[in-house]
């Protein structure tokens, strides 16, 4: 087994740096990474954003958005919690998590953190979610990678990862809640580094013929390059869902009933629709016209609804309600 | 010659895939070995390739469609 040090935090370096030992260096014997992130939501590769992310909470609290070349449902991440990725040529066809579950699960019984594979492939402790893993298969590779959460910021989790949508229509693999539990809760007398390295250890113990690779700068270019071109890329992060219908309604105290009715095509506002009892002359019509066509993104429709609002208020709502509404 | 493509199997857990993404359009070239579509599975995602060499004829499965083991996923007319 090869072990490559991961000296960065950033998710765009990292998920390139795992497509790239993947699709292009394609070691013959299997890597391990361990590695963690700055406040990071990593989507599943087939998820609707609109559906799994409160992008206005994302947006004030700068937490990264990207998608991930794997399965499975939505995750949060931070310096609070561990990643680990093996990256092998395959032996089949077929799917397997076992062998890359039960090393980590032997290294966290090894360091008295008791826990159990479940049949999802998740690491639970006391039936509570520590751990769960996702896989691609990429031109004769497997990359599985899990997350570990040891003092993961389990509120910051919740509120990035909770959305609100009265009516939501489109073709998505949905996240499942589960409940989680950080494992510094069950050892409390560990720092983040102390699990690191002891995690580290553990798991590299059980390896025969170990050798560390460091990754050169001829490495380290092409991964700047992926990560630019796929991880970065705002179309494949937020355009990757081919049409979602969102309903979300509100009522604000002092401003009345605003109901929206949309519809986003990969990424694009193609239909906008207000109604309420709120109290404005805003027009409808310029209202939909100044947004469709663009990216329906916070980032993006914020300036347009604050430049709308400004020529024809709506009585006791701003347009950072309007913003809140539509992507919380 | 007309070949039919079917789902293979992917997952021992599971015969009932997520259908996410087609790399090959009807009239494309397709060479063994070249990837068809992508489902998803179990959180896994995974490629699925050619086995023939010709020209993809016609896909039966739209993307974010749900899919079986053995269903006709695509046809392709092969010399």
């Amino acid at each position: 087994m090869i072990y490559i040090p991961v000296d960065t935090l950033d998710i765009y370096h990292n998920f390139a740096l795992e497509y790239y030992l993947a699709s292009e260096k394609r070691f013959s014997e299997p890597v391990f990474l361990l590695w963690s992130t700055t406040p990071t939501v990593m989507l599943g590769k087939y998820q609707d954003a609109l559906a799994e992310l409160n992008l206005e909470y994302i947006r004030q609290h700068h937490i990264n958005v990207v998608r991930r070349y794997s399965g499975g449902g939505t995750i949060y991440t931070d310096e609070g919690g561990y990643q680990f990725t093996f990256i092998q040529p395959d032996t089949q066809q077929m799917i397997d998590f076992k062998a890359y579950i039960n090393t980590i699960a032997t290294a966290l019984n090894q360091m008295q953190i008791p826990a159990i594979a479940t049949s999802r492939n998740d690491l639970t402790v006391n039936d509570r979610k520590i751990s769960g893993s996702a896989q691609y298969k990429h031109n004769g590779f497997t990359v599985h990678h899990g997350s570990l959460l040891f003092n993961t910021n389990l509120e910051q989790m919740y509120d990035a990862l909770h959305v609100d949508n009265l009516k939501l229509r489109s073709k998505h693999i949905a996240s499942i809640l589960e409940r989680t539990i950080n494992i510094q809760t069950i050892r409390p007398d560990l720092t983040n580094q102390d699990f690191a390295a002891d995690l580290q250890q553990h798991v590299l113990a059980t390896v025969t013929n170990l050798r560390t690779y460091q990754l050169t700068p001829t490495d380290l270019a092409r991964i700047k390059v992926i990560a630019k071109d796929k991880f970065q890329n705002s179309q494949f992060i937020y355009g990757h869902t081919p049409t979602t219908e969102l309903s979300k309604k509100h009522y604000f105290k002092g401003g009345g009933l605003v109901k929206f009715d949309l519809t986003v095509k990969h990424g694009i506002l193609t239909e906008l629709h207000l109604s309420g009892d709120f109290f404005s002359s805003i027009d409808q019509y310029l209202l939909a016209k100044s947004l469709l066509g663009r990216p329906f993104r916070p980032d993006q429709v914020r300036p347009i609804l604050i430049q709308q609002l400004q020529q024809q208020p709506i009585l006791g709502i701003s347009a950072d309600d309007l913003l809140a509404l539509l992507f919380s | 010659m007309l070949k039919e493509v079917h789902m293979p199997k992917l997952s021992p857990k599971s015969d009932e895939y997520f259908f996410g993404s087609w790399l090959k359009e009807p009239g494309d070239t397709v060479k063994t070995g070249d990837i068809l579509f992508e489902v998803e599975t179990d959180k896994v995602i995974s490629e699925v390739q050619s086995q023939e060499d010709g020209v993809l004829k016609e896909q039966k499965v739209a993307e974010g469609d749900s899919t079986k083991v053995g269903d006709l996923v695509a046809t392709i007319e092969v010399n």
